[in-house]
């Protein structure tokens, strides 16, 4: 591993607790993770783990239970509402598993959107959201709505809202899941691209065949980190 | 701090989900279109008596002080003013010719009730006995013929002046002058007709005759009789300086004690302001309590289907906050939607308020021949309308309130779990 100075993220001892009426469920317990800039790094683990629950707490869309998260060396955990709304805003992309685009918007308004909240103006954000679809190859699929897109292409718009405030790490929960093998390989490949850019890339997944294009794969089991090791079969730099 | 790329983009929003909700959103400001319709038509209603009121007024004039053993607002003790003494002729005259800061004094005689015949057609009326300067102020303007002569009128000539109304309804559209009709059993020859004065609240006016003073004499006499004497200032700013003269002068004529209570009433036109204050307040109470009640109805519709936009998008907000989306952000997405939602509520009430209205002046001119009606404008009041269109949209604001606040509050990781 990297020295902390370059850490993006330093969650140390972090639990998520889920009051669901007399029951408390332990999502995730005690989990202590440093991440990296240009990392790439797969979240594996069964089904129930806690590997969303994860996400979501990198992502600055939920907030941990106990324990301490500090994002490029700020207490998200002390942040309010706002505040992790920037940070999501301006730092963090996310990529869903089943895209969540705005259905009634084209895909350059799709990806247009992140920069309306980050209050910039008209031109500029046409010109960067026309750049992002660029970079995932849909240069003539801008005015497209979701539903006139093939999946692959939904998540690439998906990708490029996220890529399009340039942010310090991309979030994909599952970012292949409704596709089939070909196009996700393809969007894997994607990923891959972004990653020799210079993003930081962190992706849940279960299939191992996803899981290879990472570098460093941390296992969740009962919201615990089994494992984290380094990813030998990387397809190298 | 809220940002105007989120502004742009709350709007195209907000007009998306109108558009695509478009029967829904238009049932849902029934409320609202009613509450609209209901404001607007209203002040219409309060605007075109104000201005029947005014026309009526500046034929009547504001200059004018009647001083009458009545008070004609129906102020004051009846049984008091029944005890007063009667306004002799020999008073009248006398003020007249003591007033000096006054135009014009003219006494007056009435009789209530009585008939003009003219072949076999009656019609009743009530009978005014006054002077030939009784031509010179705008409610002796005729419109056919002319006022009787100082000549006339001295001489007590059985000549008459129709009002507006009684000339309608005895001879109709065609010219009465020359023609000689039967007053109390009396041939008079009738020589003029005055102008139509429209009137809502003193519709008597027009429902009277004018004959002279002496002639009156002569037909009901003056024995008991009590006399009005319509004082004219000339001016309106004159009318405070020549009611403290005429009240002066009366006292002393009538031997008022100093510090006894005048035993004669000064009326004035701005009394009949109070009966007109009435009704205002009256159409306003009754339309305020109406509005009131169909924006509460109106907001309430609105919250619901607010509340069920919020639900149907529940994912979408999800979306919109995980990408940085703030509380404010989502909070005025949706009070714009809410607000939008009650103006297009607005708007659909614009045709029917201006559909109301041309059709209630129609049936009132035409079917009703409630010609008076003309003086009152066709069109809806534009700062009633900008009144109307503000408040449904501050009622969509409140009305969108607390769906919005539930959207700006929501989990974000809950809303995107949301199918
Ligand atoms: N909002 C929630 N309320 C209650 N329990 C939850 C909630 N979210 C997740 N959980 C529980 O936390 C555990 C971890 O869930 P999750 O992080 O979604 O796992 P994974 O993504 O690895 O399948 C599961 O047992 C799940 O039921
Ligand atoms: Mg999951």
């Amino acid at each position: 591993m990297e020295s902390d100075s370059t850490a993006i993220i330093q969650i140390e001892n972090i639990a998520k607790v889920y009051e669901m009426g007399e029951e408390q469920v332990h999502a995730l317990r005690d989990v202590s993770l440093t991440i990296n800039g240009n990392e790439y790094i797969a979240l594996m683990g069964p089904s129930g783990s806690g590997k969303s629950t994860l996400m979501n707490m990198l992502g600055c869309l939920d907030t941990p239970s106990s324990g301490s998260y500090l994002f490029k060396g700020e207490n998200v955990s002390e942040m309010s509402d706002d505040d992790l709304a920037e940070i999501r805003n301006r730092e963090i992309g996310f990529v869903f598993q089943t895209f969540n685009l705005l259905p009634r918007a084209s895909a350059l308004q799709n990806v247009e959107l992140p920069l309306v909240y980050s209050g910039m103006s008209k031109r500029d954000r046409l010109d960067r959201a026309a750049d992002a679809l660029h970079r995932v190859g849909l240069d003539n699929r801008m005015d497209h709505r979701p539903n006139e897109l093939s999946g692959g292409q939904r998540q690439r718009v998906a990708i490029a809202r996220a890529l399009v405030t340039d942010p310090a790490i991309i979030l994909a929960d599952e970012p292949t899941g409704n596709l089939d093998s070909r196009t996700g390989q393809d969007i894997m490949g994607l990923f891959d691209e972004l990653w020799k850019a210079g993003n930081t890339i962190i992706l849940v997944t279960h299939e191992e065949d996803i899981a290879r294009h990472a570098h460093r794969i941390v296992r969740l089991r009962d919201g615990k980190v089994e494992s984290d090791t380094e990813n030998a079969h990387a397809p190298l730099v | 701090m809220l940002r105007w790329s989120e502004l742009g983009e709350s709007f195209r929003i907000a007009v998306e989900a109108l558009r695509l909700n478009l029967m829904r959103s238009i049932l849902t400001t029934a409320g609202v279109v009613v509450g609209v319709v209901l404001v607007v038509v209203m002040g219409w209603t309060i605007k075109g008596l104000d201005a029947v009121w005014e026309q009526t007024i500046s034929i009547i004039g504001r200059d004018m002080l009647y001083i009458d053993k009545w008070n004609w607002a129906g102020g004051g003790n009846w049984r008091n003013m029944e005890a007063r003494r009667n306004i002799t002729l020999r008073q009248a005259t006398l003020l007249k010719d003591r007033m000096e800061s006054a135009e014009v004094v003219i006494p007056l005689a009435r009789r209530w009730s009585s008939t003009v015949q003219y072949g076999s057609k009656s019609v009743s009326c009530s009978v005014q006995g006054t002077t030939y300067e009784y031509g010179s102020t705008p409610a002796g303007t005729t419109e056919i013929g002319r006022w009787y002569s100082e000549s006339e009128d001295l001489q007590g000539d059985r000549v008459v002046v129709l009002g507006y109304g009684v000339a309608q309804a005895v001879f109709e559209d065609s010219n009465p002058t020359n023609a000689i009709v039967k007053i109390a059993g009396y041939p008079f020859r009738v020589i003029g007709v005055v102008e139509k004065r429209g009137f809502i609240f003193m519709d008597f006016i027009d429902n009277q005759v004018f004959i002279p003073l002496r002639t009156f004499q002569g037909v009901y006499g003056f024995y008991d009789r009590s006399f009005s004497i319509a004082v004219k200032a000339g001016n309106e700013r004159l009318l405070e300086i020549v009611r403290d003269e005429a009240v002066g002068h009366m006292r002393d004529i009538r031997n008022v004690a100093p510090d006894a209570n005048a035993d004669f009433s000064v009326n004035e036109m701005e009394a009949f302001d109070a009966q007109v204050t009435t009704i205002r307040s009256s159409i306003w109470i009754v339309g305020i309590g109406l509005t009131v009640l169909a924006f509460i109805v109106g907001s309430i519709g609105i919250m619901n289907i607010m509340f069920v936009s919020v639900a149907e998008r529940t994912k979408e907000i999800g979306v919109r906050k995980a990408i940085g989306a703030r509380r404010s952000s989502i909070l005025t997405q949706f009070l714009i939607e809410s607000a939008l939602l009650c103006m297009v509520g607005a708007v659909i009430a614009l045709p029917i308020s201006q559909g109301i209205v041309t059709a209630a002046r129609a049936i009132a001119i035409g079917p009703l021949e409630l010609e008076w009606v003309s003086v009152v404008s066709p069109y809806i009041p534009v700062d009633l309308l900008a009144i109307a269109i503000g408040v449904s949209i501050l009622v969509g604001l409140a009305a969108g309130f607390l769906p919005a606040r539930r959207a700006a509050t929501l989990d974000p990781v809950e809303a995107l779990r949301y199918d």
